[in-house]
């Protein structure tokens, strides 16, 4: 039963099922990697591991986390994830964790395998939380999620037609809350917001740019891009818009099967990919923004990410023979490590007037 | 010119072996067996699959594909001191610094075409997201198919089924390429052949757990990662029943691995590849054996025959990379009581996130059980930035210290 003491489940992956957690009566909390903690993780783990993880570390070791944080569900997502999961169960051994395994493709056995991963996930929350996780309960999760999920990408679609006040930084910061606040009060705050975007105009300042990569929490990010001229025209991170996609699903099939297939089929974020496609994020990156009508791609990733880093060098390959430039940054999570390339936005953007 | 140097390498051991037949060593055979599948790889005659670490090789075997992990030729590009080259290239093409410099290695001998047009790839999610990546890159490479064999992290009814059913599944992707059905004969032989040769290597593991071990630093040195490209044919049995041999003559001489055995060590992970002194100074300075390694031990039952896909799914899930950090401790603990271990050394090898990552729970680990580690800041592949002399001083300070402690397993 949800508890006021007891009732967040921290995740750190844009694949996580949070309606899955919202039915099992806990509050969905996406433990982002922004802290002031200092750094320590790379004690217990090794600095040559993704930031992301290990400034997640940093806020556990800290205790930088909500009080009512009971526990944690990881997702298989990479290595280094992996061993998040392992160091967070020595620095917080009282916290309920589990660990799902995600295949890293979506052939019909991977989705029945995950299928029986989001299962043992609900059994898993019915024992921690005391009552049972029924398929009709996820299915009334999935129906909320599914419908933040819309707004929450019609509200990225203004942000990128320049109707969204405050716009990149402003997004973020929604999407943060999104995921940090019960869903109901999201869905209320969202729809303020695209009441207000809908009778607002237009505003473009900016050459028209599509911006990927994985972890990119910090709204001030996006204010720094803009600053350099850049109008977000297009998006695509792992703690953007990725963690909303709509989950559409019959009454009558099992729920978990349908949300597997869902999820594995979501568009990919570096980690999974179609075997039948080698090199398909180098396709998807071009096909987005073309269709948002970008005039260069920035990829911002972040420093020891495998995922992204032995996949770039195609995104690389591909884009050059296209008539949209790439300029790639590497970053560390924090606002400074961005700052420091400002003057390479600020080139790339003089190139593209 | 890689044909031309597996050839020589052939040629050389043999003509060896040939001159004094009592220089037939178990390392040599080891070699020989080596050599052999490099030739055959690069020889431009067979049907080649790129593999993934956790492949299963006897399979392929049984269906004439001559299959190899990529890993295995970042291996021997660092070992010949050929490396740089191809890192330098796979860098020039984007390939960031910070990834691991076997798969870096790899790619940039691929961009070369010092790597042969496999027929197909195969890909494991297991040991790491980065092996993964490589084999997507070398598949859009070489505008050739790939499998991916996603191995489940633990062991569980549905698991094992996941990934019985994608070997299963495997097994028509290869005949759709090579037209070739899978025999039943020939896997049964097969699997015979992978059953004789871990049952051999069961007894070598426990042969080199004597105090003094007939293993050494360079006997077993890379074998319990390697043997697995030769299960499921004779030469995985040779090689095996070489070792076998080599250290029962060597248990009954009462002789050991190093003339005085002093420290028992066990390696973490992988060796360093490329020439370096590290072996020498343990063993001449120190009376140091590296009596293990972790991937020197077999954690997989006998296959079923009859039921030949759950056992090898069994298998690949069983390596200890796979899974949970605390059950790779439990294993290495496990391995340090079994080998009477004073001490452990951890290459920590620069860009490999599955390994370094768990490098704080495994000092901890091993330390619970009074076995200190010794944490390296290496490239196992990667030469160039060698600091030779700071590694000696590291090594030093550990040997001393565990001169001057009790052994763990004293009394
Ligand atoms: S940023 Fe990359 S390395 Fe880090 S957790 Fe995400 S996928 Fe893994
Ligand atoms: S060293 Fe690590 S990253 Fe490199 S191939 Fe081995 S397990 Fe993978």
């Amino acid at each position: 039963m949800k508890t006021e003491k007891n009732h967040k489940l921290g995740f750190t992956c844009a694949y996580t099922p949070m309606a899955i957690l919202d039915a099992a009566g806990f509050l969905p909390f996406r433990v982002l990697p922004v802290s002031n903690s200092p750094d320590q993780a790379g004690h217990l783990l090794h600095d040559n591991l993704c930031p992301h993880v290990k400034r997640v570390l940093d806020r556990a070791i800290e205790k930088d986390l909500p009080e009512d944080l009971a526990g944690m569900v990881f997702m298989n997502s990479c290595d280094a994830m992996r061993r998040l999961a392992d160091a967070w169960m020595e620095v917080r051994p009282d916290d309920k964790v589990i660990l799902l395994d995600l295949p890293a493709t979506n052939e019909r056995t991977a989705i029945d395998f995950f299928s029986g991963e989001l299962s043992r996930l609900a059994e898993t929350l019915a024992k921690w939380s005391g009552s049972p996780v029924t398929e009709e309960k996820i299915a009334l999760s999935v129906d909320k999620y599914n419908e933040l999920s819309d707004l929450a990408n019609r509200l990225n679609g203004f942000m990128n037609e320049g109707k969204l006040e405050g716009s990149g930084s402003r997004m973020q910061e929604l999407i943060n809350l999104a995921t940090s606040l019960p869903v109901e009060e999201a869905l209320d705050l969202f729809k303020t917001e695209i009441v207000k975007a809908e009778s607002s105009s237009p505003i473009k300042n900016g050459i028209p740019v599509f911006i990927f990569g994985n972890v990119m929490p910090d709204p001030e990010f996006f204010s720094l891009f803009e600053s350099c001229g850049v109008h977000i025209a297009g998006n695509d991170f792992c703690t953007g818009t990725r963690m909303f996609s709509s989950m559409p699903y019959t009454k009558n099939r099992s729920i978990f099967i349908q949300l597997s297939k869902n999820i594995l089929e979501k568009p990919p974020c570096a980690r999974s990919f179609d075997p039948l496609k080698p090199g398909g994020l180098a396709e998807n990156v071009y096909e987005k923004a073309k269709a948002c009508g970008a005039r260069g791609i920035i990829g911002h990733t972040l420093k020891f990410c495998d995922p992204y880093l032995a996949r770039l060098p195609m995104v690389r390959d591909k884009l050059q023979d296209t008539d949209i430039p790439l300029l790639l940054l590497e970053g560390d999570c924090t606002l400074r490590s961005i700052g420091q390339q400002r003057t390479r936005i600020e080139a790339f953007v003089e190139m593209l007037r | 010119m890689m044909k031309q140097y597996f050839d020589d390498l052939v040629n050389g051991i043999e003509a060896k072996i040939e001159a004094d037949p009592n220089s037939r060593s178990p390392r040599k055979v080891y070699a020989l067996e080596v050599a052999k599948l490099g030739s055959r790889l690069y020889s431009g005659e067979e049907e080649i699959a790129w593999c993934g670490v956790t492949a299963p090789f006897d399979l392929l075997s049984a269906m004439g594909v001559t299959s190899c992990f990529v890993e295995f030729v970042g291996a021997m590009l660092a070992s010949t001191g050929m490396a740089s080259n191809f890192l330098d290239e796979a860098e020039q093409a984007g390939f960031a610094g910070d990834t691991c410099a076997y798969h870096k290695s790899v790619i940039g001998a691929a961009r070369k075409d010092m790597m042969p047009v496999p027929n197909f790839l195969i890909a494991t999610s297991c040991p790491c997201t980065g092996g993964l990546a490589v084999m997507e890159n070398l598949a859009h490479h070489f505008k050739k198919d790939l499998f991916v064999l996603n191995i489940p992290q633990e062991e569980t009814k549905q698991s094992v089924q996941y990934l019985a059913d994608q070997i299963k599944e495997m097994v028509e992707f290869v005949t759709a390429h090579t037209g070739e059905k899978l025999s039943d004969d020939r896997l049964r032989s097969a699997i015979e052949n992978t059953n004789r040769t871990r049952k051999i290597m069961v007894d070598v593991f426990k042969m080199a757990m004597n105090v003094p071990s007939p293993a050494n630093g360079r006997l077993l040195s890379n074998f319990g990662i390697v043997i697995a490209l030769l299960l499921g044919t004779e030469a995985g049995v040779e090689v095996a029943e070489a070792y076998r041999k080599g250290f029962g003559e060597t248990l009954e001489k009462g002789i050991a691995g190093i003339p005085d055995e002093k420290i028992r060590l066990l390696w973490i992970q992988n060796r360093i590849q490329f020439k370096n002194p590290m072996v020498e100074i343990l063993e001449k300075e120190y009376g140091a054996s590296i009596v293990s390694d972790e991937l020197n031990d077999i954690t997989w039952d006998p296959i079923d025959p009859e039921d030949p896909y759950t056992g090898m799914a069994k298998r690949a899930i069983s390596i200890p990379f796979n899974g949970k950090g605390k059950r790779r401790i439990k294993h290495l603990q496990e391995m340090a009581k079994a080998y009477r271990i004073d001490g452990a050394i951890n290459p920590c090898h620069w860009g490999c996130r599955q390994g370094t990552g768990a490098r704080g729970l495994i000092s901890k680990g091993l330390g619970d059980i009074d076995v200190p580690v010794l944490n390296l800041e290496v490239d196992c592949v990667d030469s160039r930035n060698f600091a030779e002399g700071q590694l000696r001083t590291r090594l030093e300070a550990f040997m001393e210290m565990l001169e001057s402690r009790p052994s763990p397993w004293a009394a």
